[in-house]
């Protein structure tokens, strides 16, 4: 077969070929984004075309405590998220990687919390974690425990939340994490064994450096998600009670399609992508630092 | 001249010639038609969604009938006109909250000519059969901007057995409340004694009638925010309170739906819920019977008891390019005739006539809480307030505002003082 880079010294080029993707991703990332820049940077009232207001809506953001304390939910969020789905699912899929019995069931039923909508996901946790009609707090009951009020606290709801995604995207974590343990040379463990190292050691020199790559791929995915969650938390607090769940997706949207200022909320979301790009970029340069 | 006044010209001038019209209206004038329409959930809807059938039936026009929950409906509906969208016809509306924004956007087609033409609108249709209270708010400046479909407020709901059993007295003010509360929670603990909304976004519709019966209110004469008023200050503590020391665990993250759950499940002895929830919560078992039902008990100073009262509308979008077919199905809709078969579905009828007809009536006597809960909603329409907040066009912002400052208190991070003072600032800003 005729590779791209002989058709091209051959002065047949192919790069045309590129050419549907390239417009694909113009219409459909492109514009929506660049659409939404634009917005950031006008006075949006409704039924009227925007007015440029240059960085007015930014300089809002600066000075709104209601951004601040929505920056500082999310990121505590994310990264309370973010370390124990890649803890639980490092564990979880390593304990998978070894289990010879049951494991297409077992991974079947691993797949299925992240299988399920969302809005299924935040009304199962607003039935079971009810503080007057919810399991949870009944099971608590038996254990002798006294009752919480998991999503109306506003010191514990971003935990709760955090606990509501680390169930359903945990799984997750580990499925690749099993793939990544089981695609690893097996001699290199072989030999760590006849060299003596055993357990924990062997864990934190060998299989940590090497499942690497795979757990950054892991975050990378997890923390695009992570950054931009917004159905869970809407469906079971709204933002509240307060503002303790008023995350920068939440607080976006309520600006935008409650209060209607869209000019505003734009520049909420454009600064949370800014975000999103920023922490895909750290982890970029990390894969590149843990590969081997 | 008067806002009534203004509001009564606008729709007698513009029925006028629909009354001078005698004889038949074609229905079938728009045949062949299909509309497209967004509802808000809601019982109203749900039984719109039903009778579909009989307005294709009667005008050869198809709908096209989309209903979401409130917030989804209020994205969409943002969106598609924010596009300016010409493939929606139909939307619901609630005017006394979105109303001046809408308007300003322009999304609402004037529905005052549509009435005016006798070829459009039947004869009988009768515009001023709706509650002058109820239709002044979808009223501004002589445009019609939607028509009633219903008429709601926040009721009291109230256990009479437990209160029977606990020997307490039915509340007559509404510091009997706070009292009876506190009787509750001593001696029976398996019942919560109150609920009610504590979603900040929901606080305002409930609790404005605190604020008013406690001889306060959300604007000072000069229509400057007043929560640092006095009896402002009283209501947002009575409020606060209520949830807080005898409310549900979680009820700040409570609306409606937690509300009527608890009440229906006989967990609550007292609510102060909406009126347009009573068809739900009589579809539980044993509630027909155990429950009494009646408007916000006065303050003991102020003797007043002014509830929120408002109702919902329907309107056409100014960018239908079917806006004859949208208003013959805004007609059907709100028909003497469709209004009378809604009350089954426990659809507070905004028409005197239905309200006061033999339909209505015949419904109201099958059981007692029907008759207390019609002659409570005849009492709302009547003392009820549309206003939640101060004067400004950012409603939904200021009505957050007023639910923050309950919130505050509740979570024991403000004073009722000191939270009606910044609530106070916050909503100067939206003026």
């Amino acid at each position: 077969m005729k590779s791209l880079r002989n058709s091209s010294r051959s002065g047949t080029s192919y790069r045309w070929m590129v050419a549907p993707a390239l417009l694909f991703a113009g219409v459909m990332i492109v514009f929506p984004f660049g659409y939404a820049v634009w917005l950031s940077l006008c006075e949006v009232a409704l039924g009227q075309p925007p007015r440029l207001n240059g960085g007015a809506n930014y300089a809002r953001l600066a000075a709104d405590p209601d951004f601040w304390n929505g920056l500082r939910l999310t990121l505590w969020l994310y990264a309370i998220s973010l370390v124990a789905q890649l803890v639980i699912g490092t564990w979880l899929g390593l304990l998978l990687a070894r289990t010879r019995r049951a494991r297409g069931l077992i991974r079947t039923i691993l797949v299925s919390p992240f299988m399920l909508p969302p809005v299924v996901i935040g009304m199962m946790a607003i039935v079971i974690l009810d503080p007057s009609f919810g399991i949870a707090n009944w099971i608590l009951a038996q254990l002798g425990l006294p009752p919480r009020l998991w999503l109306s606290d506003p010191d514990t709801v971003i935990l709760t939340v955090a606990a509501i995604d680390t169930w359903q995207w945990t799984p997750f974590v580990a499925l690749i994490v099993m793939g990544g343990y089981l695609s690893l040379p097996g001699e290199v463990f072989e030999a760590a064994e006849v060299d003596g190292a055993r357990g924990w050691q062997r864990f934190r020199r060998l299989t940590l450096p090497l499942l690497g790559p795979t757990l950054v791929t892991a975050a990378v995915l997890r923390s695009v998600d992570l950054l931009r969650f917004f159905d869970v938390i809407y469906i079971t607090t709204q933002g509240g009670p307060g503002t303790a769940s008023t995350t920068l997706n939440i607080l976006a949207y309520r600006r935008g399609f409650e209060f209607f200022d869209i000019g505003y909320a734009s520049a909420i979301m454009v600064t949370l992508s800014a975000l999103v790009f920023g922490s895909v970029l750290v982890f970029a340069r990390l894969r590149r630092a843990v590969t081997w | 001249m008067k806002r009534r006044e203004l509001i009564g010209g606008a729709l007698s001038l513009a029925a006028a010639p629909a009354f001078a019209q005698s004889g038949g209206f074609d229905w079938r004038r728009q045949d062949g038609q299909t509309i497209t329409l967004m509802f808000n959930n809601h019982p109203w809807s749900q039984a719109m969604r039903d009778m579909a059938g009989e307005f294709t039936a009667r005008t050869g026009i198809r709908t096209r009938i989309e209903i979401f929950n409130e917030e989804q409906f209020r994205a969409r509906l943002t969106t598609f006109m924010q596009g300016r969208s010409a493939e929606l016809d139909v939307f619901m509306t609630l005017a006394s909250r979105e109303g001046p924004v809408f308007r300003k956007a322009g999304w609402y087609a004037d529905l005052a000519p549509l009435l005016a033409d006798p070829a459009l609108t039947a004869p009988d249709y009768e515009a001023t059969d709706f509650a002058p209270s109820i239709q002044g708010a979808n009223v501004f400046d002589r445009q019609v901007v939607a028509v009633p479909i219903n008429q709601e407020g926040p009721l009291f709901y109230w256990r009479r057995d437990v209160f029977e059993r606990l020997g307490i007295p039915e509340p007559r003010t509404l510091e009997d409340i706070p009292a009876a509360a506190a009787v509750i929670k001593a001696r029976e603990p398996g019942i919560i004694p109150w609920a009610a909304r504590g979603l900040r976004t929901a606080i305002p519709y409930a609790f404005v009638g605190f604020v008013n019966n406690l001889g306060g209110s959300v604007a000072t004469p000069d229509g400057k925010p007043g929560m640092s008023q006095p009896g402002s200050v009283k209501a947002i503590e009575m409020y606060a309170n209520l949830l807080k020391e005898y409310g549900p665990p979680g009820a700040l993250n409570h609306t409606f739906t937690q509300v009527i759950e608890l009440l229906g499940a006989g967990r609550v002895a007292m609510v102060h819920e909406s009126s347009n929830e009573f068809a739900n919560i009589m579809r539980f078992p044993n509630r027909a019977n155990d429950l009494g039902v009646k408007i916000l008990p006065p303050g003991k100073e102020s003797g007043i008891s002014k509830p929120a009262a408002i109702g919902w509308g329907i309107a056409i979008s100014a960018h239908s390019r079917k806006q004859a077919a949208a208003w013959t199905f805004l007609q059907w809709a709100t028909s003497k005739e469709t209004q009378a078969k809604l009350v089954s579905a426990g659809v507070a009828p905004p028409r005197a006539s239905v309200f006061k007809g033999p339909a209505f009536d015949a419904w109201t006597a099958e059981l007692p809480i029907r008759r207390a809960w019609a002659e409570a909603l005849v009492q709302l329409g009547r003392e009820g307030s549309g206003v939640f907040q101060p004067p400004t066009d950012r409603i939904p912002e200021a009505r957050e505002k007023i639910g923050d400052a309950v919130q505050q208190v509740v979570l024991g991070r403000a004073t009722p003082a000191e939270a009606a003072r910044m609530a106070d600032e916050e909503l100067a800003k939206l003026q």
